[in-house]
């Protein structure tokens, strides 16, 4: 492998006297698929905020891109190219569907306040770019006749898929998903599983996976990272992660 | 809305710019009423970037009425001598002194916000609360401007044109901010703050944005007070005038800026219709509000909201 997308190193964060996530190595490549997996509270969501910038490592380094990441805020980071959906889908409640994409293109443009003020060609133009652009990413993911409806509207599949769609509209080079299968019944999981490859592929991004489907997770990542007490104690292909004893002594073995 | 925005916007200025050539025949009290108004939607339409777009709940707009007005009102009195209120020069020394005004307020709104804007709700309520009782108090200390008296002799600057053609800048201006790419960041705060933060846009940056813009507006409203009045005083911009503005917020549906014009109008209009009740004037006052709180909570003319998709 190249020159890893997103490296982990001795990872640690501890709050007080918990050590949450205790010197924890991942590292992903571009386009590669990993899952992160875990019993309840074995620190999957605090890997996902240590990665995203809402918490900062008490030891240990992440760097992505090349780039450190300690010391930067979230929106900074989607910036550089990190983009997440939530466990608790977050949609922008009061803004519609287009609106909420919208509202996430604006990352990768410089157009400020001037230009809204004046409302010249620049801005006409800009406009006219970002509508494209958005509605561009709605037809691909079947929300294209959804684009003046409430966001809080949607049925919950399509607020799952949307949530995706605005993170894709940051123009990620990582994409974080926790616990998208989380509330699906077996065919929405069908199809949200055939998504994210979809996604992997149309898109040639990186996409770490948290995820408490088992059928989800082993059926389309390449890789698989096992977190128990905030420790990783296996790492491997699905059939690998299968047979660990570890794995199966915290996870899977009753 | 593209360049509409801003055929609009000249539009209203014309109409007021006509309107305020007949000024001379209309009844005074009418005049100084509608004179209000415009002051009352710049203040309102400004507040609700800051408390309906952005989320924020500021209770110090007043605060920054008083540092435009003041600061306003003590250039034009210390230039007035060279520059009388009739002539070409007075008039240039009120635009300059209206954004003057603004501008120490929006200054003023940067050293406010930059620390209090890390917090949220209420928490954020009391800090511009106290802000506003501060600059109350420094303005009535202060022998510079007028201590306790407050500053009097003010040149009547202020007249129908100035005070409808700032009120239709500033819908301009919070309307084609919101109505942009750029400005669906405000709402995406106000949902969502920590959403918005993964998808690129930075929280504080936009709070203290709205709270900048809000607070140059307000200025430059207090200097058009400042010149209307004629009569500037630290208590008239307590705690209950920054309520005021809330309550047309609220009253017009956050976020809503027509509704929020109407409220303003009707808020400003309405006290001064009451006057025939004398004593029961502010009693019917706060009930017909509270009758509406309880019968429109989403706001008066807060109506299903169309998506603006096309801007």
């Amino acid at each position: 492998m190249s020159m890893p997308l997103l490296h982990l190193d001795q990872v640690t964060i501890r709050f007080g006297g918990l050590t949450a996530v205790g010197e924890v190595d991942l590292t992903i490549g571009a386009n590669e698929l990993v899952g992160l997996i875990g019993p309840n509270g074995a620190g999957k969501t605090t890997v996902f905020n240590l990665i995203t910038g809402v918490y900062q490592p008490t030891s240990g380094a992440i760097t992505f891109n090349g780039q450190t990441t300690s010391q930067l805020k979230p929106y900074q980071l989607t910036k550089l190219g990190i983009a997440r959906t939530f466990q608790n889908i977050r949609l922008f409640a009061s803004l519609s569907v287009f609106d909420n994409v919208r509202a996430a293109v604006q990352v990768h443009r410089d157009h400020g306040i001037r230009n809204a003020l004046w409302r010249g060609q620049a801005f006409r133009d800009g406009e006219a770019a970002v509508e494209k652009q958005v509605m561009e990413l709605l037809e691909i993911f079947d929300l294209g006749q959804f684009r003046d409806e409430e966001a809080k509207s949607l049925p919950y599949g399509n607020q799952r898929r949307l949530e995706i769609v605005r993170a894709l509209a940051t123009k990620p080079k990582l994409l974080l998903l926790d616990e998208p299968a989380a509330g699906m019944n077996p065919t929405e999981k069908a199809e949200l599983t055939k998504l994210i490859r979809f996604i992997k592929d149309k898109f040639q991004i990186a996409v770490l996976l948290v995820e408490h489907d088992m059928q989800v997770v082993m059926g389309i990542c390449e890789r698989i990272a096992v977190l128990d007490y905030g420790v990783k104690i296996a790492e491997g292909t699905p059939t690998e992660v299968r047979a660990n004893p570890k794995v199966i002594e915290a996870y899977l073995g009753e | 809305m593209n360049s509409g925005a801003k055929r609009w916007l000249l539009l209203a200025i014309v109409v007021a710019f006509v309107t305020s050539c007949f000024s001379a025949s209309f009844n005074r009290y009418y005049l100084g009423v509608a004179i209000d108004v415009g002051i009352s939607t710049i203040m309102a339409v400004s507040l609700n970037l800051i408390n309906g777009h952005t989320g924020q709940f500021s209770l110090g707009h007043a605060g920054f009425m008083a540092v435009g007005g003041f600061t306003a009102a003590r250039l034009t009195l210390t230039l007035s001598s060279s520059a009388p209120p009739d002539s070409a020069q007075g008039i240039a020394l009120f635009v300059v002194a209206m954004l003057f005004g603004g501008l120490t307020a929006a200054i003023t709104g940067l050293a406010v916000g930059l620390p209090s804007l890390r917090l949220r709700g209420d928490y954020l309520a009391i800090v511009t609360l106290g802000f506003g009782e501060i600059i109350r108090v420094v303005f009535q200390t202060s022998e510079t401007f007028g201590a306790a008296t407050g500053l009097t002799g003010i040149p009547k600057q202020t007249t129908l044109f100035w005070a409808m053609s700032v009120a239709a800048v500033t819908v301009y201006v919070v309307a084609c901010l919101v109505n942009s790419t750029y400005g669906r960041g405000f709402i995406a705060v106000h949902d969502d703050e920590v959403a918005a933060s993964a998808m690129g846009i930075s929280p504080t940056r936009y709070k203290v944005t709205a709270f900048v813009i809000g607070a140059f507006f307000a200025g430059v409203a207090g200097a058009l007070y400042a010149h209307h009045k004629q009569v500037l005083k630290p208590d008239g911009f307590d705690f209950m005038k920054s309520i005021d503005y809330v309550v047309m917020v609220i009253l017009g549906g956050m976020g809503r800026t027509a509704g929020v014009i109407i409220a303003a109008v009707l808020l400003t209009v309405l006290p001064e219709f009451l006057r025939g009740f004398a004593e029961y004037r502010m009693i019917i006052y706060s009930l017909l509000i509270i009758a509406l709180m309880l019968l429109r909570p989403q706001g008066l003319f807060a109506f299903q909201k169309k998506s603006q998709t096309r801007s």
